[in-house]
């Protein structure tokens, strides 16, 4: 007899979902974290969303996981962003009252049905055959489990710089989890080394708000679950201001003492995420940075200094900040640093996000090399999911690039790897005019609901939904002018749903996001149209399943850089084979034809004819 | 993503690429019936043709052109050598036919098969009892030919880089746009503008690329040549001295040439492909009548028609083509006005070669160093021309993510031909160029 049915080690944003997901299947699940006050704690800047990454909060809620509730209940501002730039590319984005988000989340775990916390750090596996059969922690635990989930966040082997200054820390004052990388590496799991870092954060008080621009939130507030009706949260302003040539000039005269440029720092920071270092150098020609001011609660004296990410020592901090209109008297309260942690490389992940190496063991998150608590949050969720659905003995789900951006990113992880920390970006996922974040119940719950991942609430709300989508349609269709009904007139350009509103009254009575989604659907249908093309192309190929057991050694012809890739990576699809970079047209010939004499052989073995 | 498939309709020359009285194209892949019937005279008895029948006809151009006189051979879903739907065609073997065949077929859709994909598809439906070694020694076998083929290299490697510039600006264009998808509208603040300059720029580069097929065709396959004229005007004499011996039987008896004699012959580098026709008259002789039918016939589909005239005579065509020059004969005798040659002194033919070589390349058909020579890079191109055209006239209102779309497959068009395009490069290009990030 187990101990528990699941553990999952980390309380963040992977950690969240992958507890609640595993809990909600019905399994006894425990959450092990070295704090329980860092439970969802939003380490870096205080918000949730944003482009594509609003996308994946949606398709999280979508799926039945927590991060859209729990920030619409913590928000203090929201924008839909990318408004002018086309209804597929828009997402929302909302700041959090920080200390509000973290208190929910840590209420709703602890009131999450057959779920228990417990703090302690996880410093081994318990191992037996191949396969994790629980886990051993600093304080001497031993607690035996059938499967887990690891999500360590920035905090394996962690190490945080300022100037000359370091220590191991996970999180600016918290104790890195120290032994479990060792472990892990000595196990024989690729473990590589990277960065990232947080800007400062400065009083609000000591600010000169009338030297910035005004920033503030959207009037509508469009929630980010489905099963939200209506937001009703105090909203705060943010605020804009300009780095400047004196700001650039103390920077550069003291790179020298910068972590980053001084070598003491291996690990690969991101490129979109520069430190305010990074982009002097990169970007000489710029006369200013843009910088935005962010309070990180309503009654918090600390703002978020977004854009002014650094590893410069304390007082080269505060005085290339203090160069800043609005920011000439400010006073730091938690100085900007660099971190950098152990990750595992997720190509030797199954696109479950079951490791390869061992079995049983699911890895989400920051560990496996991403970057964002939504993209954290979206791997969290699937794991869990998926280390249900391996107890339950049922196929694991796995979400196509075509469906949804979590597919993307778990494509992307497993099949190229990474080699800087990953964030879900638009122009990744290629057949993006279909991935909306209104439509995401749309393309997901029923599946979700299919795998026990959520509840029948969230489908009948779906359902009655699609019931109104309906309705809308055939109201827009009774419209006529010129000839032509409403569906036919709304793909002309300068007709609107409001415009149609205006003449159908009835339609005034369905809720507005209802008659956006339909008004999208409708005047996109040309362009998804030339997508399905594609999508059907791209299909085809993925439903060539290559088995798992597949002998590469035994295919002829293949090249040997080819063949080296495909062992390691082991795709489960054609598809997927395709994808790895570098392998060539040809040899993905020869596996197709490999793939179906072996399927032949095991047809004639089984004397089941084709 | 180029890749073996199977289903998606393709065709290529079962015969060799070369002069012969028959050729066959094969093709196969679902729709492939319906495909052909748009291109082929006997619609209605195509599509209805049961599986292993013959239907005789003609293949035209989606216009309606005439190509050739084929004959199909119909093999429903499960009955060809590939499993699939599938149309043989047995055509003439004429280069410059089976060339617009080609054209016509992808102009329908298909795309021209990989090597060893006709086999790679019979046996991915089971279709024959085919070893898997002989599919796989033909695909292994490609990759060798590539590398053999090194004169072709060197000129594919000249378009190569001509393409990768254009790439490169589209690169450009398209990270332009990916980093307003990125990044929000604070981060990114400024609009962005259609960039009309550097789009025409690569319309018209392309364009010219895509004439240079026409150059690099003009070079390897010839132009059909025809003299034509009223009899006794003097043609036999002129087909003589291009062909440099004496083939046609010159005599000063009208109607000499009853039916038409062809030759290969060379002008200023250009293979010519010269005809000799049957004067153009009225005739009760039956065999040359006949002759003079199919002398029209040859003017309707030549290149090029050199239309003598007796500068006594002075019977001038009834109809001038764009296609035609007039030409005086017997300028020993008497000087018509205008082009004037003697195939007795050959006084006048240098300045014939001249027009002609004029002629045949003017519109940017001349071989520069750049050329496309192959049918499928021709249609990769001609495809993102088109796709950069409806991009270009699209309304300037329209939204970031749609412009996106095109100018994205735009960059696969030609990534088909230089290489894939990766998201990641994208990504590569989109950080270098742009400062992003809060």
């Amino acid at each position: 007899m187990k101990d528990y049915d699941i553990i999952v080690v980390g309380g963040g944003h992977a950690g969240i979902e992958a507890a609640s997901a595993s809990a909600r299947q019905g399994f006894s699940t425990l959450m092990i974290t070295q704090s329980l006050d860092a439970i969802g704690r939003l380490s870096c800047n205080p918000a949730i969303g944003g482009l594509a990454k609003g996308n994946l909060v949606r398709e999280i809620d979508a799926l039945g996981g927590e991060m859209g509730h729990l920030i619409d209940i913590s928000q203090i501002q929201f924008r839909m962003l990318n408004k002018s730039r086309g209804p597929a590319v828009q997402a929302p984005r909302a700041q959090a009252d920080k200390f509000t988000y973290s208190r929910n989340a840590k209420e709703l775990m602890e009131h999450t049905k057959n779920l228990e916390l417990f703090m302690d750090t996880v410093v081994d596996f318990l191992v037996e055959k191949g396969k994790v059969i629980g886990v051993v922690t600093e304080r001497g635990w031993k607690i035996s489990s059938r499967a887990v989930v690891l999500t360590t966040g920035t905090f394996m082997e962690g190490r945080i710089f300022i100037g000359e200054y370091d220590a191991p820390c996970g999180r600016l004052g918290e104790m890195a989890a120290q032994g479990l990388g060792k472990a892990l590496r000595e196990k024989g799991f690729d473990v590589g080394r990277m960065k990232t870092g947080t800007p400062a954060r400065v009083a609000a008080s000591s600010l000169d708000y009338d030297e910035m621009e005004i920033q503030p939130g959207d009037e509508e507030i469009v929630p980010f679950s489905f099963m939200t009706d209506e937001v009703t949260r105090p909203q705060r302003n943010c605020y804009i201001t300009y780095t400047n040539e004196e700001t650039h000039k103390i920077i550069r005269e003291n790179m020298h003492r910068s972590p980053l440029y001084g070598g003491k720092i291996v690990g690969k920071g991101p490129r979109y995420c520069p430190s305010i270092e990074d982009k002097v150098v990169r970007f000489p020609d710029r006369e200013r940075h843009q910088i935005f001011v962010e309070p990180e609660g309503i009654n918090t004296e600390e703002m978020y200094l977004n854009g002014l990410s650094s590893s410069l020592p304390e007082e080269v901090q505060r005085k290339f900040m203090r160069t800043l209109p609005g920011l000439r008297h400010c006073e730091i309260m938690r100085p900007a640093y660099a971190v950098e942690y152990d990750y595992l490389n997720p190509q030797d992940l199954l696109p479950s996000l079951e490791s390869k190496h061992l079995e049983n063991l699911f890895i989400a998150g920051q560990t496996n090399g991403t970057s964002g608590y939504e993209e954290a949050a979206a791997q969290g969720l699937m794991a869990g999911l998926n280390a249900g659905l391996k107890l339950r003995g049922e196929a694991p789900l796995i979400l196509s690039r075509t469906e949804a951006y979590i597919g993307v990113l778990i494509d992307d992880l497993v099949t190229k790897g990474t080699k800087e920390p990953y964030r879900m970006f638009t122009s990744r996922a290629e057949y993006r005019l279909s991935l909306r974040h209104d439509n995401a119940d749309q393309r997901l719950t029923r599946k979700a609901y299919e795998k026990g991942a959520c509840d029948k609430e969230r489908l009948e709300k779906l359902e009655e939904k699609l019931k109104a989508m309906d309705c809308v349609k055939e109201l827009v269709k009774s419209y006529k002018e010129r000839g032509k009904n409403g569906l036919a007139l709304l793909k002309e350009p300068e007709i609107t749903m409001d415009y149609i509103s205006s003449h159908v009254a009835k339609l005034n009575d369905y809720p507005r996001y209802i008659r956006n989604e339909v008004e999208l659907d409708i005047k996109y249908s040309g362009y998804l149209k030339r997508q399905e093309i594609e999508v059907d192309r791209f299909l085809k190929n993925e439903s060539i399943l290559i088995p798992d057991d597949f002998d590469y050694d035994a295919l002829e012809g293949l090249s040997a850089e080819s063949r080296e890739k495909l062992k390691n990576i082991r795709p489960h699809s054609v598809g997927q084979a395709q994808r790895i970079s570098g392998v060539r047209v040809s040899d993905i010939a020869l596996l197709m034809i490999g793939v179906k004499s072996a399927r032949k052989a095991k047809e004639s073995e089984n004397g089941s004819p084709e | 993503m180029e890749a073996y498939t199977t289903d998606e309709p393709i065709y290529a020359l079962a015969t060799a690429f070369a002069p012969s009285a028959l050729s066959v194209v094969r093709t196969s892949g679902d729709n492939c019936i319906q495909m052909i019937s748009k291109i082929f005279s006997s619609k209605k008895r195509l599509l209805e043709a049961k599986s292993k029948t013959l239907v005789h006809g003609y293949l035209q151009t989606l216009d309606g052109e005439r190509i050739d006189e084929v004959v199909l051979s119909v093999y429903r879903k499960g009955q060809g050598y590939t499993g699939e739907e599938a149309v043989e065609i047995s055509a003439h073997g004429s280069l410059s036919g089976l060339k617009r065949i080609f054209r016509a077929l992808e102009d329908v859709g298909f795309r021209k098969a990989k090597r060893g994909e006709f086999t790679f598809r019979a046996f991915m439906h089971g279709r024959m009892d085919l070893t898997q070694a002989e599919a796989v020694e033909e695909i292994i076998s490609s990759k060798s030919e590539l590398s053999q083929a090194k004169a072709l290299d060197r000129l594919e490697g000249r378009l190569r880089n001509r393409l990768e510039e254009y790439r490169e600006k589209l690169l450009y264009i398209l990270s332009s746009l990916e980093v307003q998808l990125d990044y929000a509208e604070d981060e990114i603040p400024e609009e962005w503008i259609f960039p009309e300059e550097e789009v025409d720029e690569i319309i018209t580069g392309l364009e010219r690329l895509l004439s240079s097929y026409d150059a690099s065709s003009l070079y390897r396959d010839g132009a059909k040549i025809v003299l034509a004229g009223s009899t006794n005007a003097g043609k036999s004499s002129l087909f003589n001295l291009l062909m440099k011996e004496n083939r046609a039987i010159v005599s000063s008896i009208p109607g000499t040439t009853r039916d038409y004699i062809e030759a290969w012959s060379d002008i200023r580098g250009i293979p010519i492909r010269l005809y000799d026709t049957a004067g153009l008259r009225e005739s009760a002789d039956e065999v040359e009548s006949e002759g003079i039918k199919r002398s029209e016939r040859l003017i309707e589909e030549a290149d090029l028609i050199l239309y003598l005239v007796d500068p006594i005579e002075r019977k001038l065509p009834k109809e001038k083509r764009e296609n035609m020059i007039i030409l005086y004969s017997k300028s020993d005798i008497e000087k018509g006005e205008g082009l004037s040659i003697s195939s007795q002194s050959g006084e006048g033919i240098e300045e014939l070669f001249d027009e002609i070589e004029a002629f045949l390349t003017k519109g940017g058909r001349k071989l520069d160093d750049i050329v496309i020579d192959s049918e499928r890079q021709r249609v990769e191109l001609a495809s993102t021309l088109e796709t950069l055209r409806t991009v270009r006239a699209l309304r300037r209102d329209t939204s970031v993510d749609v412009y996106a779309l095109y100018f994205q497959s735009a960059l696969e068009g030609i990534g088909a031909i230089t290489g894939e395009v990766t998201n990641e490069e994208l990504l590569d290009t989109l950080f270098s160029k742009f400062c992003v990030g809060k």
